[in-house]
């Protein structure tokens, strides 16, 4: 496990008391507060229903019944729809079925051209096709791809066009043991180039990668770990009594 | 049954029947406005009864071919059930679900205006209403004998002869009741698998090294669903014979034959091409997409409008040929209305989808026929009254 501390810079995203509703009434996040810093990778872990996915919505752009006392990125008041905001982040969401017309290589011209990296590395692309062991699908329209390979166009175009800060939602269903493998390097040396944000219920995957994981429980972080502490059978412990009073 | 035919209802209806009610109030205020408005026109009951079951065959092969659908029948195949419950509680869901949403509503429009006799309401009601329920049973059987194509053309082609030669004579219903026990009869042997449309499973592989087009995109999207395409082939029908009504309306008054003032009417009435209108409505995680990729007031929006514009422009150049041909007076002034027009239409429904993406519907029909579709061509409806004036 690669663990990248060192490289970790001053703040990229900091959130403040985000609260998140679908139908006015429930909650779904409630004053959620977290820092992600520059360079670093982590983790949210939670039961379903935590808020986990809710969370990456709202970062994403998707949901606009939220409210937040300070969101600020790169040290500037920032709204999760502004051009700029989007401009640096990526979201692979756990399921997705858009642009079923386009092939792989289309669809990553598509992205490049919106995140204007037009001068998309072929060599990193390559790389990255070839360790998702995804050489025969690049032509094939996105339709006709298994779920696991469509899972995997949405991973390369994530690492390929390299936006500051990564949203990943559940990035590891769906994936065969190898190609697994090959993201959880992927996601530890992310932090080469930006902060990888992801959601998981797969243990593994977090204490693989993480700097740092938020447990979440209704909305709210219950306990953070960091560092050392980031260990597999005290996340464990803290879900096994989640909800229990 | 009942507790299947409820699980059915509940997918297409919501789950308290809440489509079904607006479906209905609906269809009653549109019937006592048009009736009220006393406008009124004489409609021959063979059409009556052609286009309620041309319609309702429609919209309930379309609701048993959606997508959505596959998915849920593919989660209710898992348990175990009894063939002919299923197969039964199915297509009674499907019918009640066509002739309550949506062929009551054209209905309730052509017998509001229809200029006939007090008594012969009823009776023409009731007539229409078997053929539209003749419709859904033929169409389900239609949908489940795939290879048995032919025999089921001929079948709909003898219940459309008997529509148009025989509505006045008494051995009408009775044809249309025997097709409707022979449907039951077939309906009650048949596979409740063959209801279950799966995947094609070809892997479709393209060549042209990664250059992206969403013009491409959207030509694909138009050619994998052959229904969208039927119903842009269906317009440009529609535009051949859209002059000969013109023609009409051109003998009863003179005064406006070698005018403008009927094309934008025309332009209006072809812009309502509902597929290519609900692109990012009907494909959620496309909007999802589009929503949050960066740049796509541009990227995907432009491409669209104008994919759409060409769709409009490709049936008005259509009309315009048809009209030149049968009244003449078309000029270059007709075929820049009519690109005017077009890109009009294309701006609108584009904006409405971007701004008002129809979001909460249970399965891709309610779409299609969603109130949301008419606002663009009303709008031009009105452009055109202010061309005309």
């Amino acid at each position: 496990m690669i663990r990248g501390r060192e490289q970790m810079g001053s703040s990229l995203l900091h959130i403040q008391d985000l609260s998140a509703w679908y139908d006015g009434e429930r909650k779904v996040l409630s004053d959620l507060s977290m820092e992600l810093r520059e360079h670093e990778v982590v983790g949210l872990i939670g039961l379903n229903g935590a808020g986990k996915t809710t969370f990456i919505k709202v970062l994403s752009g998707l949901l606009d019944s939220f409210s937040t006392e300070r969101a600020v990125f790169h040290g500037r008041s920032v709204g999760f729809r502004d051009s700029a905001f989007k401009m640096d982040r990526y979201t692979v969401f756990a399921e997705d079925a858009s642009f079923q017309y386009f092939t792989f290589r289309e669809y990553l011209a598509y992205a490049a051209a919106a995140y204007r990296r037009k001068d998309l590395d072929r060599g990193v692309v390559d790389a990255l096709v070839r360790g998702f062991h995804f050489e025969d699908h690049t032509d094939v329209l996105l339709k006709d791809l298994s779920t696991g390979n469509r899972k995997k166009v949405f991973l390369i175009t994530a690492f390929a066009v390299r936006p500051g800060l990564l949203l990943l939602d559940e990035p590891v269903n769906g994936l065969d043991f190898q190609s697994t493998e090959f993201l959880y390097q992927q996601i530890a040396g992310y932090r080469a180039y930006g902060t990888v944000l992801f959601s998981s219920h797969i243990l593994e995957s977090i204490t693989m990668t993480c700097d740092r994981v938020h447990v979440l429980e209704e909305g709210s972080i219950r306990q953070t770990f960091e560092g050392d502490q980031i260990n597999a059978a005290k996340i464990r412990e803290v879900l096994r009594y989640e909800k229990d009073v | 049954m009942r507790r299947m035919f409820k699980i059915f209802t509940k997918k297409l209806f919501g789950v308290r029947y809440e489509g079904l009610k607006k479906a209905l109030v609906i269809d009653l205020i549109v019937f006592w406005g048009l009736h009220t408005a006393g406008y009124r026109v004489a409609v021959s009951p063979s059409i009556v009864y052609l286009m309620a079951s041309t319609f309702s065959a429609g919209v309930v092969w379309r609701a048993l071919a959606s997508e959505d659908n596959a998915a849920d029948l593919r989660n209710l195949f898992m348990l175990p059930f009894a063939e002919r419950t299923f197969v039964f509680s199915y297509v009674s869901a499907m019918g009640a679900y066509t002739l309550l949403t949506k062929t009551a509503g054209l209905l309730a429009v052509v017998f509001a205006v229809s200029a006939w006799s007090g008594g012969a309401d009823g009776f023409r009601l009731v007539c229409a209403v078997i053929c539209a329920v003749n419709a859904v049973l033929v169409t389900a059987c239609a949908f489940t004998a795939r290879k048995r194509r032919g025999i089921c053309m001929l079948w709909g082609g003898t219940v459309i002869a008997a529509v148009f030669w025989l509505w006045d004579r008494a051995v009408f219903v009775p044809i249309i009741l025997a097709s409707i026990l022979l449907a039951v009869l077939i309906l009650s042997r048949t596979n409740a698998y063959a209801f279950y449309r799966r995947e094609s499973g070809k892997v479709r592989h393209t060549g042209n090294g990664g250059r992206v087009s969403i013009g491409r995109y959207l030509l694909r999207y138009l050619a994998s669903h052959k229904n969208y395409m039927m119903n842009t082939v269906v317009l440009w029908g529609v535009a051949c014979v859209l002059p000969v009504f013109f023609r009409q309306i051109y003998a009863q008054d003179p005064a406006q034959a070698g005018g403008l003032s009927v094309l934008p009417v025309g332009f209006a009435i072809l812009s309502v091409n509902t597929p290519v209108g609900i692109l990012l409505s009907c494909d959620p995680a496309l909007e999802r997409a589009v929503r949050f990729l960066p740049g796509q007031g541009k990227a995907f929006c432009v491409p669209y409008t104008l994919f759409i514009f060409l769709c409009n422009m490709s049936a008005d150049l259509i009309f315009l040929g048809s009209f030149g041909l049968q009244l003449g007076g078309v000029t270059a002034l007709s075929v820049l209305l009519a690109a005017a027009f077009s890109l009009f239409g294309a701006v609108g429904s584009v904006l409405m989808e971007w701004f008002f993406p129809i979001r909460g519907w249970k399965i891709e029909n309610d779409l299609w026929h969603h109130p949301r579709k008419y606002v663009v061509p009303a709008a031009m409806l009105l452009l055109a009254g202010v061309c005309t004036v």
